[in-house]
């Protein structure tokens, strides 16, 4: 429906949906290019007791979220899992929202 | 050997602070005998939890840096599965991440400082200068776009 689907929905926007042709007719998309949060403010360290840092990406039902939405790059999405699993075993982050 | 250790424990809310103390001691002695030592303690207080855990919803956490071996952490970690007024507790090794992210860090310093000197300017920032702003508006992670 809001239309992102085809191979550019991988949501890196660098380029403009502009010239897209045959799919693109109705909406000249513009996706704001995804920059992992980590690297762009250069936090090294993803601790599981920043639950502050953590939040942003357990959201409403608590599931980790991916890195095609987060934009959140290889290294610190594993380092990200690690944190948010071990969070949660300490009741600090919710594994479901009911 | 010289490996260094997190240890986290929420303790049941209806432990009295005594006892929270007396848990604090005994995991000191168990380090001490063992041939460790508590590096560093911090109780976060009382906290709600995120989920429940059997009848509770809330527990005092408490964080102990401890140095020692492997098999006082087995010790430990043997004894507080064993204590019914700890409901949960963890254990991370943490120096190797530590080790990483100071090298990391030393390594990106130093390359912002070579490459300032290189560009004819002082190796740390000057306090008036402006270039980078505050990390202009930061909705890179709108997340509206989501779909569910």
């Amino acid at each position: 429906m809001n239309g992102r689907k085809g191979s550019g929905a991988r949501g890196k926007a660098g380029a403009q949906g502009g010239q897209g042709g045959k799919d693109g007719q109705r909406r000249p998309m513009f996706r704001r290019r995804k920059v992992c949060k980590f690297c762009a403010d250069k936090i090294d360290d993803i601790n599981y007791k920043d639950t502050k840092l953590l939040m942003p990406f357990v959201p409403e039902r608590a599931k980790i979220l991916p890195r095609r939405i987060s934009g959140t790059c290889a290294m610190h999405q594993r380092k990200l899992r690690t944190a948010i699993m071990r969070a949660r075993q300490l009741a600090l982050i919710p594994y479901t929202a009911e | 050997m010289a490996r260094k250790y997190e240890l986290v424990y929420v303790v049941s809310p209806d432990a009295t602070d005594a006892q929270v103390s007396e848990l604090h001691t005994q995991v000191e002695q168990i380090a001490q005998r063992l041939g460790g030592s508590i590096e560093k303690t911090d109780n976060w207080g009382r906290r709600k939890l995120a989920y429940e855990i059997g009848p509770h919803k809330e527990g005092t956490y408490v964080l102990e840096t401890i140095d020692g071996g492997g098999e006082l952490m087995k010790e430990i970690d043997r004894r507080l599965k064993v204590s019914d007024l700890i409901i949960r507790h963890l254990i991370v090794r943490i120096d190797e991440e530590q080790a990483v992210i100071d090298r990391t860090r030393s390594r990106r310093t130093d390359t912002a400082r070579r490459r300032r000197v290189a560009r004819g300017l002082p190796p740390d920032r000057q306090p008036g200068e402006g270039q980078r702003s505050e990390m202009e508006d930061d909705d890179r992670f709108d997340m509206n776009e989501v779909e569910r």
